[in-house]
């Protein structure tokens, strides 16, 4: 059982360096402040709209920095480890260099999951202030914005691993970008008007871009809370079968790319 | 370890050259260097900047791959997990997790060489002891001075007691107090049987622990032996140190020498032992007052010197790596 406890290893050390990093805490305290400033923006609603203003808000906040602190501690802390050279002393350990990849993953995995929990309790702290129903739609819409924020930051994790953090960073966020509007694109791709048939030579881009991104939408849950409707564990499921196959996709390009690269 | 066993490092024939710029021109790091290192060594390995040794040493170490030749390490691939359990490593100017403790790093380094937590906590104590950082063991590694990393750097390459250390520049950023501390570790290192290869640009501290040497220049090995073998190669040396009359330079009275330095009002010159009688007598000629004569041996430095001079004058163009034909 070597691999699992060296990457076990990896992503334990990931964990304690990034809850320490001043740009966790401070991102953690930014998103926290969000939420608190959605109080008064839903006080500024009708009182009808409150409690949707509450939600809606939360959720767009969380997701929002949940991707944010994936991919910035990610980036930062993949690109520090090549720039500073720290990694030049854990490589020749003994380890494979995927395993290397993986469990800096992991750890970015949990942080994650400490950050999507820390906003869920401060969010719920809103909602039961602002005299919401507290159901277990919520919990699943945090679980869904988790998976969301996990594949984003395996992409960030692939960029880290050629290229500078700021394109990485760019990389990764306009994958989140392209991300949520993607649904809109199958939209335009299976409507009788619009774009596609107004440009015809538009439509291989389109449908290369329904190939090429993930579809974020699978992840957004926020309508279906608004409106009450439940979402059903299967559809759980199929969510989080979607996020780890691009998850794999995105971490083998990743560890190919590290297994093939110089530390010079 | 046995040194009747085979070689602990085999090097064969390795190249190693980058592509540089938007062109992707070659230039050469290492072409094509050859030993090989002996278990229970200390092995020097010397070059100036740009030789390629840092080079040769991430190839050792599997950070990068050669671009020709072959490298093992007890017999295997440098990428054997094995290998790598074996092997201990301090990096050239390490660096480490900024927001870990000592303890915490060497905890982390415990658990990837799957050491049980009462022999990480047991090693972790002795050798933060045996490095100087007993103080310093709650303290988070971005308040370190560079000193003081080097010796966090040296603990984490000992922690899984390995058979073969290796060390880039282990001397670099510390006082000469912490300079003897480390070279009495890699002695202590050589009596438990342990081998290790270490570069450095501290001749004086080479010379006093190594068994073999290998010199390297612009990603050429130009001498390679014990130091016996390559210090008493070119004969021994007379040291004469003089004073001329009025404090005229020896070139103003027709006198040459190949070392040749002022020390204050006197000078001091290095004269082979062949040509020690003339160069007495041409000295006494012109009026020198002859301060001190000693026979010396040849040191490292120069045996390092001597390649270095005579490379340059053997080759036109020197540079710290070389652009492939």
């Amino acid at each position: 059982m070597r691999s699992p406890r060296v990457i076990w290893t990896l992503a334990r050390g990931t964990l304690l360096e990034a809850l320490r990093n001043r740009a966790f805490l401070g991102l953690t305290l930014a998103s926290i402040a969000f939420l608190a400033f959605s109080l008064v923006v839903s006080q500024l609603s009708i009182r009808a709209q409150s409690v949707r203003v509450a939600e809606d808000f939360g959720f767009f906040t969380i997701s929002l920095f949940a991707v944010a602190v994936g991919v910035i501690i990610g980036v930062i802390l993949v690109y520090k480890e090549v720039a500073v050279k720290t990694i030049y002393a854990i490589l020749p350990k003994p380890m494979h260099r995927w395993e290397f990849v993986v469990g800096k993953y992991l750890g970015l995995t949990l942080l994650l999951a400490i950050e999507v929990a820390v906003l869920g309790v401060a969010w719920v702290l809103v909602l039961w202030l602002r005299e919401a129903p507290l159901t277990v739609e919520l919990a699943k819409g945090l679980y869904l914005i988790l998976l969301e924020a996990c594949l984003v930051t395996s992409a960030a994790v692939l960029f880290s691993a050629f290229t500078s953090p700021v394109f990485s960073g760019i990389f990764a966020l306009g994958i989140f970008t392209i991300g949520r509007v993607l649904y809109l694109v199958d939209e335009l791709l299976a409507a009788r008007r619009g774009l596609f048939v107004d440009a015809p030579w538009l439509r291989p881009i389109g449908e290369a871009m329904t190939v090429v991104f993930p579809d974020l939408g699978v992840f957004n849950l926020s309508r279906q809370v608004l409106f009450g409707v439940e979402t059903p564990m299967a559809y759980l499921g199929a969510a989080t079968g979607y996020a780890l196959a691009w998850i794999a996709v995105y971490l083998a390009l990743g560890a190919l790319l590290f297994q093939r690269r110089d530390f010079i | 370890m046995n040194p009747s066993a085979g070689p602990v490092i085999e090097v064969r024939d390795l190249h190693k050259v980058f592509p540089v710029g938007f062109r992707r021109r070659k230039v050469y790091a290492v072409r094509g260097i050859s030993f090989e290192v002996r278990p229970g060594d200390i092995f020097g390995f010397l070059g100036p900047n740009g030789a390629g040794k840092t080079t040769s040493i991430k190839v050792l170490t599997g950070l990068i791959r050669p671009s020709r030749g072959q490298v093992r390490l007890f017999g295997r691939d440098v990428e054997d997990l094995h290998v790598r359990q074996r092997l201990g490593f301090l990096p050239e100017q390490p660096y480490f997790y900024d927001y870990l403790t000592p303890v915490e790093l060497l905890d982390h380094v415990g658990r990837l060489f799957g050491l049980s937590a009462g022999l990480r906590k047991e090693r972790t104590d002795q050798l933060l002891a045996a490095v100087g950082l007993t103080e310093a063991r709650s303290r988070t590694l971005r308040k370190f001075s560079k000193g003081m990393l080097q010796r966090v750097g040296i603990a984490q390459a000992l922690l899984n007691d390995p058979d073969l250390v290796i060390l880039d520049e282990p001397l670099t950023g510390l006082d000469p107090i912490g300079r003897k501390e480390i070279m009495d570790l890699v002695l202590s290192l050589k009596e438990r049987g342990k081998t290790v290869f270490f570069s450095s640009h501290i001749l004086s501290d080479i010379e006093r622990v190594c068994d073999r040497v290998a010199i390297l220049r612009q990603g050429s090995l130009v001498a390679h032996g014990t130091l016996d073998e390559l210090l008493t190669r070119e004969g021994q040396l007379i040291e004469v140190e003089f004073s001329l009359p009025g404090g005229l330079p020896p070139d103003a009275l027709g006198l040459t020498f190949e070392a040749l330095t002022r020390v204050g009002s006197h000078f001091r010159a290095q004269v082979d032992d062949a040509r020690v009688e003339r160069s007495l007598m041409q000295l006494l000629s012109a009026g020198a007052r002859i301060l001190s004569l000693v026979r010396r041996r040849e040191t490292l430095e120069d045996l390092f010197l001597r390649e270095a001079i005579r490379r340059d004058d053997a080759e036109a163009t020197p540079a710290p790596a070389t652009e492939a034909p």
